[in-house]
């Protein structure tokens, strides 16, 4: 199987190459970004390319034809690019190669990366949604996940392969670039001052393992992919040892501006997460892709506030010339 | 041994989410109150909190249990009860669970208020919602769904159709919650019967709606039933 790994370059699409190089019946590997992998991967290829520069992108995907697609050229506002970027590299991204793929005749699979912000926190949503449960975005990065869902779909419908959307819940932890992350490890953190919302959160371990999973069994549908639990605002900024400021209405502009001048912007996604929460029913998808052993949402919301300890490594005692 | 790393060694914080247990200590529950060292669920439940409260509402509301052993001790399963209006039948039942399997009751019916919403369901309250009510059932929890309110709790009120559909897999088991004074006044010991479990005729999965009426119905003269007296 030869597997087209977009968005190779964060910490996601890089894990999901290395756990693909581990399965024999991936034959090839090549993934493509605007930043390169952030480990070494031993057998993928990579090509930096930016999704503006829509003919190479395009060349360079048809060049591979690929058999299986995996889309990580979905960018999350404020985890690297700014939200309008966002919004164009992710359109870009999708549509391009998305589109050149398919056209080769050769793609038999496709798994995309989205997010449980389809679902939205408008008034009469469920709290705890599965699958069933129809899709309506309140935020920016909503509808770029449902966008990118909603192509790619099509595209299998009129091509004729499986799309899996891979709704992942914020993933976070100490090395993950993330809005969520950045704002909780802020040292004063906003919280809704008359409520106590809850959410959930993956590792970035079970988020590449799910998309792995469901790219080598080519899984139809849409599948939330859930840490085990959840965690209040109040409680994971108290498990942080951090000082949580009370906000009511209109103090989450002033809230927000001065989290931005801190170092920590909230895009709007984060901003309904922190008032509203976010959370998902995972059940089906820890059945049908055999997720054992996921982290629970305290594990990931403890490493938020984790730095690894750094080891100096010490140069050998003798070296044989 | 670093502070989060302690924190790993012990997910979730050995409270468990279904069964009850007790406070320990208040100053070392108050401890890990500050330190945010306690399990909340997906449905905003909050078990710490449920175990610090649950004295004073077991020395508020006075409960006696009729057939208290046909109330599941492990697995999921829902109970439907009669209501009057108020809060009163939710907490002499989630008081009725607790005192007789030692299990936390999820009752259905959390309003998206504010303050009120937020606060009922860290004592364990669920959104009346099919898709919530059905995770809730998934996550092996035992759930309770009220009939449709009735003046002076008299008898069985609407069953709610829609909830009943996400149930059509579990043990239904109806409830008659009944207060012990005149006029449906509580000034003696709340009397709960717990009846036979329903009998399930379709096949696993199903979402049949009128499988969920026929149930709803089914239900209804149960507890129905119970609050005459009978034992069906």
């Amino acid at each position: 199987m030869r597997v087209l790994v977009t968005g190779m370059g964060g910490e996601l699409g890089t894990r999901v190459s290395q756990l693909l190089e581990e399965h024999p019946e991936v034959t090839e590997i090549t993934g493509v970004d605007i930043v390169p992998p952030r480990r070494r991967l031993r057998r993928a290829g990579f090509a930096r390319i930016d999704p503006a520069d829509r003919e190479r992108l395009a060349a360079y995907v048809t060049e591979f034809a690929p058999d299986a697609l995996v889309h990580f050229g979905v960018y999350e506002p404020h985890s690297r690019l700014v939200p309008r970027q966002a919004a164009v590299r992710t359109h870009q991204f999708t549509v391009t190669a998305l589109g050149a793929a398919a056209r080769t005749g050769r793609l038999e699979r496709v798994a995309v990366r989205s997010g449980l912000v389809v679902y939205g926190r408008g008034r009469g949503r469920p709290a705890v949604p599965d699958e069933t449960v129809p899709v309506a975005p309140t935020t920016l990065y909503g509808r770029m996940c449902l966008e990118v869902e909603s192509l790619a779909v099509e595209l299998g419908r009129r091509h004729g392969f499986p799309v899996a959307a891979i709704r992942e819940a914020p993933v976070a932890g100490s090395h993950v670039p993330s809005p969520l992350g950045r704002v909780l490890r802020l040292p004063v953190v906003p919280v809704p001052a008359c409520a106590d919302p809850t959410f959930s959160l993956l590792h970035t371990e079970d988020a590449a393992r799910a998309m792995v999973q469901a790219i080598l069994v080519g899984y139809d549908g849409p599948l939330n992919v859930v840490g085990p639990g959840a965690a209040s605002v109040w409680q994971a900024v108290r498990l942080g040892g951090r000082i949580p400021a009370p906000v009511v209405g209109p103090g989450w502009a002033v809230a927000t501006r001065l989290a931005e001048v801190a170092g920590a912007p909230v895009p709007d996604h984060v901003l309904e997460l922190l008032r509203r929460g976010r959370t998902a029913d995972g059940s089906k998808a820890q059945a049908v892709l055999g997720l054992a052993g996921m982290r629970s949402t305290t594990e990931v919301c403890t490493e938020i506030f984790e730095w690894a300890t750094v080891t100096p490594l010490r140069p050998p005692a003798a070296v044989a010339v | 041994m670093n502070a989060t790393e302690g924190l790993r060694a012990l997910p979730p914080f050995g409270i468990d989410t279904d069964r009850t247990g007790r406070l320990g200590p208040p100053l070392a529950a108050l401890a890990r109150r500050l330190q945010g060292r306690y399990p909340v669920d997906p449905f905003g439940g909050d078990p710490q909190l449920q175990d610090a409260l649950a004295p004073l509402v077991e020395a508020a509301v006075r409960v006696e249990v009729d057939h208290p052993e046909r109330l599941p001790e492990r697995g999921s399963a829902l109970l439907v009860a009669n209501r009057g209006f108020g809060i009163l039948e939710p907490a002499v039942l989630a008081t009725a669970v607790r005192r007789a399997v030692g299990r936390r009751l999820r009752i259905v019916g959390a309003p998206e208020a504010p303050v009120v919403g937020d606060l009922v369901r860290k004592l364990g309250a669920v959104a009346a919602y099919p898709t919530d009510l059905a995770a809730v059932l998934r996550a092996g929890h035992l759930a309770a769904v009220p009939l449709g309110p009735t003046w002076l709790r008299a008898g069985a009120g609407t069953p709610p159709i829609g909830l009943l559909r996400a149930a059509l897999d579990v043990r239904v088991l109806p409830v008659a919650v009944r207060p012990g004074g005149p006029l449906g006044l509580p000034l003696r010991p709340f009397r709960v019967r717990v009846g036979r479990p329903l009998a399930r005729r379709v096949p696993r999965g199903s979402t049949d709606p009128l499988a969920a009426a026929e149930l709803g119905e089914a239900a209804r003269d149960a507890v129905q039933a119970l609050l005459d007296g009978a034992d069906p």
